[in-house]
């Protein structure tokens, strides 16, 4: 199209065009969103690579994550180095997974490492009470976050070993309608 | 799939990237499945088929970060393929055809009404009141391209050959039947200008917006030639199929997707902790809200457990008592419906005899039938609500049924208002009777009655969208103020408006409804219903931001797409079936039309098929008759079947494969318990050989 950025290389864009699903102008507009987080620490030229890496208070302050209550699981599965502080390429790593045009089984994966919150591969009953006060604000009682888990359990777990794994959620997410348009950031 | 070892023996990429990049995954030492392992050291001959047929898609869909993703393309990049001309001519092809594609998308995204506003909406309120914009956006755009396809085919030309052409049939009525003048006799006062805008009649009847100002003419010469009465009648069954395949394909994507996530009868819960959250909320009240959302949702849930444990342990005598109560309800919410529709009936009989009226009283009494059709729409509802408490029926049982009884009242008490001009217009069906007898319809009361007709419904439109306004400017935006602004115990009980979806989708069905079946006999109405949908959405979307707040029980969007669609497909069914009966069994206005002087407005097609020449007559009568139909129903039955059996087949091994997966869970189970019980047999064993 002609365009006379000097921010990244031909190379470097069709490269995140082939790995993501933003076209060209959504890159550089996801590039300068993730500019303005902290305009001193992101240089404007991308083209030797510079290792730049936000913290996650910055990435967890952006309007589009900061009401999410799952918002640090989000960075930490999408960040290099688990901690949740991101690089450019897991910024729009992360805005790829979450958009309208990724499929259903990528959502699914990612969707499942998110909930796992003490990243053992298991979506176990402790990662279920935690992601069911995040979702309700710790506002249900005890007995009722127990039946609710113990009631997920039942309906997901198909090899009855008392925790899903990464199949479980997958099949249960194939029934659920919804999840493409949940699980979906518009940026 | 390569398992984990065969990582370190891909010598392609850089390995300090791969290093610095396995950490990211800082997780269990016995993860066996962490991403669906990219088989590194492929061999070119072998990934010819599949690894670089189809690089950059399968690419952006493999759940690595993106590093590893840019180092596998490097790989891919560096292969070179042994592939024939033809192969890599291929692959150019669909590498730029990818790139078009991408192309298009930005192109068709610049260039979709108003995505930004339901962005904004999506983010604010969430999904299901988003589908009810997007519905809306659909229904613009139908009508838009509608009032296109009828400018283009009976508008414009009827304006070019006005003065010009020569009428169809020299058969003419009995002298009293033709006697039409539409024009205001005398001196106008000014007012009833205003009156005629909104009426429908004066100096707007005798106008291109109804259907009596056509004419019966065919223009041209001897190369071309334009049939207006023929265009008008194929124009009006063309758009009635085109609206037909555009809903139909919209329900196609939304049916695929309710279809292959139907038969789901548990899973209610896992659903709703692991996709009830919607990432993309954005303003904070409406996550406070979400969250409040969620825990009604699940409490809710529990309590229609409870219910149901309560309602299993009733006693025979109590489930009688309850079973009676229900059937007297719904006896009393039927009965509220038929009274509504005799008030209707009443309504537009009382209107018809007044007709004539000057003056702002003869404006009631012409608006009388869409008054009474407003009220008992929105009244009847409100009394149903009342009913469904005492019945106590499950709450997601109640909604279904309050909808179905909303959308039945709306869709037949426009029935009956139709009915109710049809037993005038024709006499109560006996045309043969009374003064119905001279010209086949009521020709003293309706000298044009397809005019009439075309005025009640747009009457029907415009009140509708005055009502719609009003509400607005008279209800909802004082309700905020005073909820805002006063702080007593009933404002706050009453609370902001909630936006309603359900209640505001049955009123675009409506006057959709209310425009197809009009169209026959106003053919600038598609064009009056885009102006007044345009100005709804802005309406709406105003109150939206201004007065409402997100709703508690929120409506599911995906499911709640194809349930619209199919709510539009009855109103479609009712305005068809008018336009059938129009067309074949009532006799057309002998003073106006086109249709003048036929005994039908079918009847033209017959007229002008024998103009046409020998060869495609004979090709026509060909396609209609029995050997050529026969032959196609056979053919279309044994592709059916075809589709059918493979449906079952598919049904067949979904059930299997589900079945098969609970056995491997189980056979995975039996072999680690086994695994146990050999290493426990082992240990001693070997302790045993090593104390030796």
């Amino acid at each position: 199209m002609g365009n006379k950025q000097t921010i990244f290389t031909a190379q470097q864009l069709d490269a995140y065009q082939d790995c993501t699903y933003f076209t060209r102008k959504e890159i550089l507009r996801l590039f300068y969103r993730y500019r303005d987080l902290a305009p001193q620490l992101v240089p404007l030229d991308y083209t030797n690579q510079p290792d730049v890496k936000l913290p996650y208070e910055l990435i967890g302050s952006m309007p589009e994550l900061k009401d999410n209550p799952f918002r640090q699981r989000i960075a930490e599965v999408f960040s290099e180095d688990g901690e949740g502080n991101m690089t450019l390429d897991d910024f729009l790593d992360m805005f790829s997974v979450l958009s309208e045009m990724a499929p259903r089984d990528l959502k699914a994966y990612y969707a499942f490492k998110i909930y796992d919150f003490n990243n053992d591969d298991f979506i176990c009953k402790s990662d279920l009470e935690k992601t069911l006060n995040k979702l309700t604000r710790n506002e249900l009682t005890e007995d009722e976050v127990r039946m609710v888990c113990e009631k997920v359990i039942d309906e997901a777990d198909l090899d009855n070993d008392g925790r899903l794994s990464l199949e479980d959620f997958q099949h249960m997410i194939v029934r659920a309608p919804d999840f493409l348009s949940t699980f979906h950031i518009r940026i | 799939m390569a398992s984990k070892p065969q990582r370190h023996d891909s010598s392609n990429s850089d390995p300090g990237e791969q290093q610095a990049l396995r950490l990211r995954r800082v997780s269990s030492p016995v993860s066996t499945n962490n991403y669906p392992l990219f088989n590194w050291s492929s061999t070119p001959a072998g990934e010819d088929e599949e690894g670089n047929s189809r690089p950059h898609r399968d690419l952006r869909s493999i759940p690595l970060p993106m590093a590893l993703k840019r180092a596998v393309r490097q790989v891919q990049q560096m292969h070179v393929p042994v592939v024939s001309r033809m192969e890599s001519w291929k692959r150019n092809k669909t590498k730029s055809l990818r790139k078009l594609k991408d192309n298009a998308r930005e192109f068709h995204y610049i260039f979709t009404l108003w995505s930004k506003s339901l962005q904004k909406i999506g983010g604010n309120f969430g999904g299901g009141v988003q589908s009810y914009f997007v519905f809306l956006r659909f229904l613009v755009v139908l009508n838009f391209f509608s009032f296109l396809l009828i400018a283009g085919f009976v508008l414009i030309p009827s304006i070019v050959f006005r003065s010009v052409g020569t009428t169809l049939t020299n058969s003419s009525g009995p002298e009293k039947c033709m006697n039409y003048d539409p024009n205001p006799q005398g001196l106008v006062v000014f007012y009833n200008y205003f009156l005629n805008l909104l009426s429908g009649t004066g100096f707007m009847e005798y106008s291109y917006l109804f259907y009596g100002y056509y004419n019966n003419t065919m223009a041209g010469d001897r190369t071309f030639s334009y049939n207006i009465p023929l265009a008008y009648l194929f124009t009006v069954v063309f758009y009635f199929a085109f609206c037909l395949i555009c809903i139909i394909a919209r329900m196609g994507t939304a049916a695929r997707v309710a279809v292959a996530t139907g038969g789901s009868a548990g899973g209610n819960y896992s659903m709703m902790v692991f996709t009830g959250w919607d990432y993309g909320c954005m303003a904070d009240q409406a996550t406070k809200l979400k969250q409040k959302t969620i825990h009604y949702r699940l409490q809710v849930d529990l309590e229609e457990e409870r219910i149901q444990k309560r309602a299993a342990a009733l006693t025979s005598s109590q489930k009688i008592i309850l079973y009676s109560i229900r059937f007297l309800m719904c006896f009393i919410a039927f009965g509220l419906i038929i009274a509504s529709f005799y008030g209707i009936f009443v309504a537009t009989n009382f209107s018809q005899e007044k007709s004539g009226q000057e003056g702002f009283l003869g404006l009631f009494f012409e608006y009388l039938p869409s008054i009474v059709i407003t009220t008992g729409n929105f009244l009847v509802p409100l009394l149903c609500d009342q009913i469904a408490l005492i019945e106590q029926y499950a709450p997601s049982t109640t909604i279904i049924l309050a909808l179905l009884r909303a959308v039945f009242l709306r869709l037949v008490s426009l029935g009956v208002l139709l009915f109710t001009l049809w037993r005038q217009i024709t006499c109560e069906g006996q045309t043969n009777s009374g003064t119905c007898k001279l010209c086949q319809y009521n020709y003293e009361v309706y000298p044009c009655w397809e005019t009439r007709v075309g005025q009640e419904m747009y009457k029907l439109t415009l009140f509708d969208f005055l009502i719609n306004i009003a509400v607005l400017a008279l209800v909802e935006f004082p309700r905020r103020m005073v909820v805002d602004n006063s702080s007593s115990k009933v404002a706050q009980w009453v609370g902001r408006q909630e936006f309603m979806v359900p209640s505001n989708v049955l009123g675009l069905v409506y006057g959709q409804t209310v425009v197809w079946t009009g169209a026959l006999f106003c053919p600038l109405l598609p064009l009056i219903n885009t102006i007044k949908f345009v100005f709804l959405f802005y309406c709406k979307k105003v109150t939206l931001f201004y007065n409402c707040r997100p709703a508690l029980k929120t409506f599911r969007s995906t499911t709640s797409t194809f349930f619209f669609l199919v709510v539009l497909l009855f109103g479609w069914g009712l305005a068809i079936l008018v336009m059938i009966y129009s067309l074949a069994e009532i006799h057309p206005s002998m003073g106006c039309g086109p249709f003048r002087f036929f005994p039908y407005m079918w009847s033209i097609v017959p007229t002008s098929f024998y103009s046409l020449s020998k060869t495609t007559q004979e090709f026509l009568f060909f396609i209609g008759s029995q050997a050529f139909s026969i032959p196609l129903f056979v053919l279309s039955c044994v592709v059916m079947c075809y589709f059918i059996a493979l449906t079952s087949v598919y049904g067949k091994s979904v059930a299997l494969l589900r079945a098969q997966l609970k056995l491997e869970g189980r056979d995975k189970q039996f072999l680690v318990k086994q695994i146990e019980e050999l290493s426990r047999l082992q240990i001693p064993k070997h302790n045993a050989g090593v104390q030796d």
